[in-house]
């Protein structure tokens, strides 16, 4: 009861002083706009910018309102001088014509020529740069300037494209009909209707938009410009020259906001590009992939394994072994219906996986070296561990990379004749060091015959540093002898060990992957048993074998077996 | 005067490690994580050398070296790609598209100025190794 009257006294109150206060807001709101007309003309100048329909550099988005590189820049010089801007929309020609009559104070976004410089007042230093690039209808095959002789090509009027195009088709003899829409949108879509063959836009508008109207990008990409704002002749130069003021402060470093908001455009670009899910969907896909294919490798390697001990065993184990079988051939289809993300994978994987690894083998071998400061000998000690534990890593991820490779037939050789002395030496230099550790000795019989072999050269460098690797790692005490002749049009280089040997029941599995000379309980050799795997195949793609002969405790020796080019004799002249 | 080398490169770590061994080596280091922003920052302060990164977001780095090439004022520059050797041909690819050497990951801090002065240093055509 008492809340009710207290509110009825309450609204009798309110309409009580209703005309008053009406009045009263009357009153204010006059003193308000008279102090703002006022003010404002001394406080803040109005300026008026012409902005045409040009994503990303400007443009209106779905709201209405102004967005792009020219405006977040322009908005920001404004906040920091206390200009009001106000934008206006208009198609280009349009925008230009205001200019020129005065009806607006700036034009955003105008390529620099010395023929507007005439009838224009420009400010130094550039907003961005830009290149004129040609669009056409997707399957139309055009790669150089000469393509567009008697096309149509649609540019918009009055632009800088347009002007380009024509003294480009005289200066170059080409008939090219230069077709103009009044925006860039309109340029796009008369190729799209077959009004014209091709496109020239600014690439920042093309890029973006193309796809819209099923066109794509061409490899021709001809005269950078540089833009800037625009306004009349003779007119706000001081304006112009804050601009550039701005400009030459923001654009010398690369944390301003400057390159803020040309980041914040371009990766919407970006987005554009490639659809979020797309990214999603791809990085799913791709860590399936990558389980199946372990999936696989540890599938195959523990049937491997095992086989040879369920023989032995009893039946129940092989029933298992079939089970394991039906997995495998499950998980092996379907890695083969996701046959089509290897290529993907393998790239995304590699760099992927090596990123990381760069930095951290980078920055441990800084502090190794001691660059930040000194280190004390435990520091010293652990971070060669660290470093050490690294390049293994990053070996590892070699191997599994080939053998991916090799498995899924993109293994790609470039063959060329190289010297053989070099390569070699090469390789010493790279082993000696871990010889020298065991204290053994490394010795290379150079021969006059073959000096040169046409082969992958890194991955033959690869086999090498595989093989010589192996005998240093095998080896406990003696030499390694590195040794090669041509024979019957082959090179024959063999690679001595007075290592452990090899017994001969490993022999024939020596070359299958995951195999590794095992030595008992008692010694274990680091390593994924993928080199010798690897190196065969490579050997074997190059049109060669490797054959290796061993016996336990006396060493080992692998040959490998190449074939020479038909002019062995090194090239002279050009004919060959 | 110590040269200039622009550093296009978008993983963090890894421009901060090539950042760290050129200023140790007395370059001047100036950086963009995308080829947009790296041709902006060259055509506003020429460098003297680029070092590009491939795999970069957006524009990659064949791109990015085909429109350094196309820009008069930057067509002279001597670049260098740096990147993990992945996939074949990766070297092929980079020299075919105008770069003028290639240096691959895990970077070598001992060697890393090193070869960074003998492009500079060797003319524009030859790639020492």
């Amino acid at each position: 009861m008492r809340k009710g009257s207290k509110r009825c006294f309450f609204m009798d109150y309110i309409r009580s002083r209703g005309e008053e206060i009406d009045r009263i807001l009357l009153y204010a709101f006059l003193i308000f706009a008279f102090a703002l007309f006022i003010i404002v003309p001394f406080h803040a100048k109005t300026l008026k910018v012409g902005i045409a329909q040009n994503k990303p550099k400007v443009y209106w988005d779905e709201q209405g309102n102004p967005s792009g590189i020219f405006v977040d820049i322009l908005d920001y010089i404004a906040e920091q001088e206390d200009w009001e801007i106000e934008y206006q929309k208009a198609a280009w020609d349009e925008n230009l014509q205001l200019l020129e009559s005065n009806q607006l104070d700036l034009v955003a976004d105008v390529a620099f020529t010395t023929d507007r410089d005439k009838i224009y007042e420009f400010h130094q230093i550039p907003v961005l740069f830009s290149w004129t690039q040609i669009f056409a209808r997707k399957g139309f095959q055009i790669s150089r300037l000469e393509d567009l002789n008697g096309l149509r090509v649609a540019a918009l009027k009055n632009s800088v494209q347009a002007s380009l195009l024509q003294e480009m088709g005289k200066g170059l003899h080409l008939d090219i009909t230069v077709v103009t829409a009044t925006s860039f949108d309109e340029v796009l879509a008369l190729v799209r209707d077959n009004k014209a063959s091709a496109a020239a836009t600014n690439y920042h508008f093309g890029k973006l938009n193309a796809r819209r109207y099923n066109l794509e990008e061409t490899d021709i990409l001809f005269e950078p410009s540089s833009l800037h704002f625009a306004a009349p002749k003779g007119r706000h130069i001081d304006i112009l020259k804050t601009i550039d003021k701005h400009l030459a402060d923001q654009k010398r470093r690369p944390d301003t906001q400057y390159y803020r908001i040309l980041k914040k455009h371009t990766s919407e670009e970006h987005e554009h590009g490639i659809p979020i899910w797309l990214i999603w969907g791809s990085l799913a896909l791709i860590s399936v992939t990558i389980l199946l294919l372990v999936t696989v490798i540890i599938f195959r390697h523990q049937v491997h394994k095992r086989t040879a001990e369920l023989k032995r065993a009893n039946q129940d184990m092989e029933k298992r072994i079939e089970e394991r079988t039906e997995e495998l051939s499950l998980a092996m289809h379907k890695a083969q219906v996701a046959d089509m993300l290897k290529s993907a994978f393998l790239a995304t994987m590699s760099h992927e996986l090596r990123t990381p690894l760069n930095s951290v083998i980078g920055f441990t071998g800084i502090l190794l070296r001691q660059m930040p400061g000194p280190l004390n000998d435990e520091q010293k000690k652990m971070l060669s561990i660290v470093q050490n534990s690294a390049r293994h890593l990053l070996s590892l991820i070699n191997d599994v990379l080939d053998i991916s490779k090799i498995e899924a037939g993109e293994l790609e050789l470039h063959m060329k004749e190289i010297e053989l002395v070099p390569i070699i030496e090469d390789v010493f230099a790279l082993i000696n060091p871990q010889a020298e550790e065991k204290g053994l000795e490394l010795n290379l019989r150079v021969s006059d015959h073959p000096r040169f072999i046409i082969v992958d050269e890194r991955r033959f460098e690869q086999v090498l540093i595989n093989l010589m690797g192996n005998a240093v790692k095998f080896t406990f005490q003696g030499k390694i002898t590195l040794s090669y002749y041509a024979e019957n049009n082959f090179l024959i280089l063999r690679i001595e060990d007075t290592g452990i040997g090899i017994p001969n029941e490993m022999l024939s599995k020596l070359f299958q992957p995951f195999m590794q000379v095992d030595m008992g309980i008692d010694r274990k050799f680091e390593g994924t048993g993928l080199g010798l795997f690897i190196s065969r195949k490579i050997i074997e793609m190059m049109g060669g074998s490797i054959e290796v002969q061993s016996e336990p405790d006396k060493g080992s020796c692998f040959t490998i077996k190449l074939p020479l080019s038909p002019q062995e004799t090194p090239c002279e002249n050009e004919s060959c | 005067m110590r040269k200039r080398v622009l550093l296009i490169e978008d993983n963090p770590e890894n421009f901060f490690l090539m950042q760290y061994l050129l200023e140790k080596g007395g370059f001047q280091v100036m950086g963009a994580d995308n080829g947009w922003l790296g041709i902006e920052m060259a055509l506003f302060n020429i460098p003297d050398i680029i070092l590009l990164d491939i795999q970069l977001p957006g524009m990659d780095g064949y791109t990015v070296m085909r429109r350094l090439r196309s820009t008069p004022e930057l067509a002279k520059i001597p670049i260098v790609a740096v990147t993990s050797y992945a996939m074949a041909g990766n070297r092929e690819l980079a020299l075919q598209n105008g770069a003028n050497g290639y240096i691959e990951k895990p970077i070598d801090p001992d060697a890393f100025t090193g070869q960074i002065e003998a492009f500079l240093n060797s003319s524009n055509t030859e790639v020492p190794k």
